[in-house]
């Protein structure tokens, strides 16, 4: 991006915004007026980026003209952007042509179930249907890949393109996280982690798009991803080792005397039930706050473009953009990362005899 | 590839955890709508749809996407590990073989010497035997000749006896003018020629 495309960009956002809100604002404060985040995200994408704008010295006019008929204006409204595009609702904002370019769309609600004596809510959120989204993506695109993979196979005998490319990480994934943490037995495992890995990328990644939302930025879902994680580490320790996986919940050395022994289980135990919790506990918090972190940060510097409403907006338009190129990769690190240790955890429970 | 068995104990936990978790949630949603919002409330309703939506993806994607993308990445390595091994006997088979092209050919070099050795002597041998011949030969024809000229020579000395004789008694004939009986005159000429030494000499 050049810089005048830059200086366009910023005229456009300012010229061009849908709703009075941003006019009426104050370039002191850090409220940009009801603008919804999403069209926010939606005008940092590379596209609107790359359209023809005015010159740059028109754009430097209006730029002026604008803080000139902002500072006018006295009144301040602050609007939060931040919370509402971070946190789940019962509505999905879909893009719209007209301003504010977007039409929200209620989900439905659901009367609360009863599970076990509590009400549970089972009504679809805003994260429910991207976590779905992010599993039906994920779906087409591996069988997709592997129907792809298997005719390539049989027609040239070795994959080509995008099939070829996720062979490659699968193979990645297989070879270098899973058997290399639980050499024995390991491939049983193999299409866990492997889901986990391509559900968590997909979600990520959709949280990146213009009228996305992070799932895996809900404490929820992470958790819930931790939780399987964690029943299948403890399934896995019971099955490699039999009566031995009591041995991973009560200290029991071997080769102490009795009066030693017993004081040690009573303290160890607690500490090896708490490390036992923890690994899934961090899981959970990483993955969660390394997206929700992602976004905030994104969103403070689009704020920070309004709050500008001047030439200085450049500095955090370029940083969100660069902040952005990192949530990508971010994407890809958070989920390698959760099947990574999901994979080191497995290894750990399965060798530990 | 088979997915983990599900065990009696975890079918166990899972409801142990559910309801562990669940307090904590009817706690997070009676502050529902306040202005406060507490990222870390879970959502009970999300944490179903996750737990679905995750199994279902995993039986789909166990199902349909990594068998036979695994199985395929499988033919292949065992396809390749099939051409290193033809490969290696193709390699071992062909090292034999030169083995043995070299030790025939050794046998043939060693061989080729032996015939060309034996040719040699036999060439030796005959060529001296030639020689040999040829000096037998020579000697023979020699001695024959030594022989033929000895016959010759005696012949002449004999021929060249009677021929004296013959002029001797035609001088003597002439000489002694007057004629004597044959008979007497030879009687003379013998005991003249008797009284010559016998053997021929080279001064003859």
């Amino acid at each position: 991006m050049t810089f005048s495309g830059v200086l366009a960009l910023t005229a456009l956002l300012l010229a061009a915004a849908p709703a009075p809100a941003v006019a009426e604002s104050a370039p002191q404060s850090f409220s940009v007026g009801a603008m919804p985040a999403l069209v926010l995200q939606a005008m940092v994408a590379p596209e609107i980026a790359s359209r023809p704008g005015e010159s740059v010295g028109a754009a430097v006019n209006r730029v002026e003209a604008d803080a000139m008929e902002q500072s006018g204006n006295g009144a301040v409204e602050r609007v939060d952007i931040i919370t509402p595009h971070i946190t789940d609702s019962h509505e999905l904002e879909l893009p719209y042509w007209k301003a504010p370019f977007y039409k929200a769309v209620h989900l439905p609600r659901w009367k609360p179930v009863m599970i076990g004596g509590f009400a549970v809510d089972l009504s679809p959120t805003k994260h429910v249907v991207f976590i779905l989204l992010a599993a039906v993506l994920t779906m087409l695109t591996l069988v997709g890949a592997a129907r792809a993979h298997s005719r390539d196979h049989r027609e040239r005998g070795v994959p080509k393109g995008f099939a070829g490319g996720l062979e490659a990480m699968v193979l990645y994934l297989r070879e270098e996280v899973v058997m290399k943490n639980i050499p024995h037995g390991g491939a049983r495992y193999v299409p866990f982690i492997l889901t986990l890995f391509f559900l968590i990328l997909f979600a990520n990644l959709l949280g990146l798009i213009p009228y996305g939302s992070t799932a895996t930025g809900n404490i929820s879902v992470t958790a819930t991803l931790a939780i399987v994680t964690f029943i299948v580490v403890e399934v896995a320790g019971m099955r490699a080792l039999g009566a031995g996986y009591l041995k991973t919940i009560f200290y029991w050395p071997s080769d102490m005397p009795i009066a030693i022994k017993l004081p040690m289980t009573l303290i160890m135990t607690p500490v090896e039930i708490v490390s036992k919790l923890t690994k899934p506990f961090a899981l959970a918090i990483r993955l969660f706050a390394n997206m929700t972190a992602g976004h905030i940060v994104v969103l403070a510097l689009i704020g920070l473009i309004f709050s500008f409403a001047s030439i200085a907006s450049a500095a955090p338009l370029l940083m969100a953009v660069a902040i952005m190129m990192l949530e990508i990769f971010v994407a890809f690190l958070q989920a390698f990362i959760f099947a990574l240790l999901s994979s080191v955890f497995i290894g750990q429970i399965v060798e530990s005899h | 590839m088979r997915l983990p068995r599900v065990t009696p104990l975890s079918l166990l936990l899972l409801p142990l955890l559910a309801t562990a978790a669940t307090p904590a949630l009817a706690l997070a949603q009676e502050g529902g709508e306040a202005a406060r919002v507490n990222l870390l409330s879970p959502n009970v309703g999300l944490m179903f749809w996750t737990l679905i939506i995750f199994v279902l993806l995993l039986f789909v994607l166990a199902r349909f996407a990594f068998p036979p993308m695994l199985a395929a990445v499988e033919a292949r390595e065992q396809a390749l590990l099939d051409a290193i091994e033809g490969a290696k006997a193709d390699r071992a088979e062909a090292a034999e073989l030169l083995a043995k092209h070299r030790a025939e050919m050794d046998n043939a070099r060693v061989e080729a010497q032996r015939l060309i050795a034996d040719g040699r002597a036999a060439g030796d041998r005959l060529r001296a035997e030639m020689l040999e011949q040829t000096r037998v030969q020579q000697q023979e024809l020699l001695d024959r000749a030594r022989r033929d000229i000895e016959a010759e020579r005696d012949r002449a000395i004999a021929e060249l006896r009677r021929e004296a004789v013959e002029l001797a008694i035609a001088g003597a004939s002439k000489v002694m003018d007057h004629n004597m009986d044959d008979a007497t005159n030879r009687k003379l000429i013998d005991r003249f020629l008797s009284s010559l030494p016998t053997t021929a000499t080279p001064a003859l």
